[in-house]
């Protein structure tokens, strides 16, 4: 079998603009930091600035989290500050990229996902996801992720669950 | 969308739904590789011409020594009908099966027949193995439907539940997934294969690197055998196309029978790729032979179902090309364009009749629907191509 590089492409880029877009998500530590008081005054969890903002890039925290961040004269790096994190609130905020380029429609992704195991059971034995319910699903011999917002990397879980990169043998699936 | 079986893999999946709607074809759980044959499926023109019936059976009728070969790829209604066809013209009947495969299934290895299927590796298989097998790049849906991420009723974790190893002579994208990754050189799975056998056996025969493998890893490698309950080797063209492939099968069928001296289940399944091999190997018994095809002896090729010119080995594609052939199958490929006379013919997957082997010997009748269109099947063509032919000799 032979695969067209014009339509493995198209494909990669719609799929890379549906679930990246404009929404890039990779906060600089540093560029937080700055807009931080910098005080090191221990009243937030991670008790120093720098911390706080490594905690901010990766959305374990919000800004409201900095009890002096919300005090007067700091409204500007507020609010600066909750549109810099915003992106990571809402589904296009995964940090996770589908190569379709790379990927063979093996089916493993919908397999190993737990969501899709429970939104749709007899995936937990192999059989191909059907539904709309799933994080993935392999549409056109190629995987799709068609519901991003329901997978555990999200809010309200935000677990550190890699399965669906771990099991893509060809590295279609990638996680940061 | 409807239900439909693929046939672009041996796993013929009958899960997979597809529509075509303004010639634009969707589908749900086909695999790259069966989507692609769909569209391709989808997109061909065929009908025959009585003319080049007639022009075909004139061509057979007249042969001195013909041969009826391909067959890996129509149903195995087809085959039956390919089978009569070489008996009424006192043919050779040949396929691909016969490079590897049909050797295989009449080793001893598989005295018994398969033993198990598909669905028992996914209920029961705890430590699995690709043997010079790859199933990333040809049976795409193999670990995840069947041998490895799926649960089953005794693996209920699924992959948490199994343990995974790949033996192959180079790095392969099935080795991501597995926790024993053994890379050997070439032609060494039968040392690799008694040297396991021996250390099962309790004979210490690992001492230090074997075949370029840490000992550490290898004993753990051997340790995977030993503390599972259900061992399933998957064995591919790796271990049956390199020119030892008795030695390698013999020393698999040593090994399963090791195992099971241990009192513990182990069994050898076939990784065949092309759709219908073992529907091929089911109708037509006996060892089968290339060497007459290699020395140029036939003078008329009946060629079904298959791109042979394209597929075949050199010598063996250069000899059949120099016979005058006759072609029945899908549109496309070398072998249509060489053809003396073509006959197109509608691809199962569109025809959504007939059945078809899975590789693990279970038969997979075909779906009908929305896009069928069961005329021109390859089954039909060579129904009426025997009675031509028959008709023309009497």
């Amino acid at each position: 079998m032979e695969y067209t590089e014009n339509q493995s492409n198209s494909n990669f880029k719609e799929q890379m603009f549906n679930y990246y877009g404009d929404k890039t998500v990779k906060l600089n530590p540093m560029e937080i930091y700055n807009l931080l008081p910098k005080t090191n005054c221990k009243l937030c969890e991670p008790k120093t600035c720098m911390a706080f903002a490594t905690k901010l890039a990766l959305g374990d925290i919000s800004p409201d989290d900095c009890p002096p961040l919300l005090e007067s004269g700091f409204e500007k790096n507020l609010e600066k500050l909750r549109e810099m994190v915003a992106p990571m609130l809402s589904a296009e905020a995964t940090g996770i990229k589908l190569d379709e380029d790379k990927c063979t429609g093996c089916n493993n992704c919908v397999v190993v996902c737990p969501v899709d195991v429970a939104a749709e059971p007899p995936t937990a034995e192999g059989k191909a996801a059907m539904s709309t319910e799933t994080v993935f699903r392999v549409e056109n011999g190629v995987s799709k992720i068609i519901n991003l917002e329901k997978c555990r990397r999200f809010p309200p879980d935000r677990l550190n669950c890699r399965v669906c990169e771990q099991y893509c043998c060809t590295d279609a699936i990638e996680i940061w | 969308m409807e239900n439909i079986v693929c046939n672009g893999c041996s796993l013929l999946c009958d899960d997979v739904s597809a529509e075509v709607a303004s010639k634009t074809v969707n589908s749900l759980g086909l695999c790259r590789l069966g989507h692609t044959h769909l569209e391709t499926a989808v997109k061909h023109k065929v009908s025959s011409k009585d003319k080049d019936l007639e022009k075909a059976a004139e061509i057979l009728a007249n042969a001195e020594k013909p041969l009826l070969f391909g067959w890996a790829h129509v149903t195995d209604e087809a085959i039956k009908e390919g089978i009569e066809l070489a008996s009424t013209l006192d043919g050779h009947f040949a396929s691909i099966a016969d490079f590897g495969p049909r050797s295989a299934m009449s080793h001893n290895i598989h005295a018994k027949g398969l033993e198990i299927d598909l669905e028992y590796v996914r209920n029961n298989g705890e430590f699995i193995i690709y043997w010079g097998s790859d199933p990333s790049e040809s049976l795409h849906r193999h670990p995840s439907r069947f041998a490895v991420l799926p649960r089953g009723e005794k693996i209920p974790e699924g992959i948490e539940s199994r343990t995974i190893g790949v033996v192959d002579v180079r790095q392969t994208e099935t080795m991501k997934m597995a926790n024993h990754r053994l890379v050997i050189p070439v032609g060494t799975d039968a040392e690799l294969l008694d040297t396991i056998i021996s250390e099962i056996e309790g004979k210490s025969a690992i001492k230090d690197k074997v075949l370029g493998i840490p000992g550490g890893e290898l004993i753990g490698f051997v340790n995977g055998f030993q503390k599972s309950d259900c061992t399933v080797i998957f064995y591919g063209s790796g271990l049956i196309n390199s020119g030892n492939h008795d030695a390698n099968l013999t020393r698999i069928a040593k090994l399963v029978e090791v195992l099971r001296k241990k009192e513990k289940e182990a069994y050898a399944l076939p990784m065949f790729v092309q759709s219908n091999t073992m529907g091929i190997i089911k109708n037509k018994q006996g060892v089968g032979s290339l060497q007459e095809i290699a020395n140029g002896e036939y003078d008329i090729s009946l060629i079904v179902g298959d791109d042979a010119l394209a597929n075949l080995p050199g010598p063996l594609a250069k000899a059949l090309a120099k016979t005058k052939i006759v072609y029945v199958g899908t549109p496309g490929g070398l072998t249509d364009k060489r053809a003396e006379v073509s006959i197109h013919t509608t691809d199962a997957i569109i025809a959504g009749v007939g059945t078809m082997t899975r590789v693990d010997m279970n038969e997979v009748q075909f779906k009908k629907w929305k896009a069928s269109k069961d005329d021109d099947t390859t089954r039909d063509i060579l129904s009426k191509l025997r009675e031509l032919i028959r008709m023309k000799k009497s």
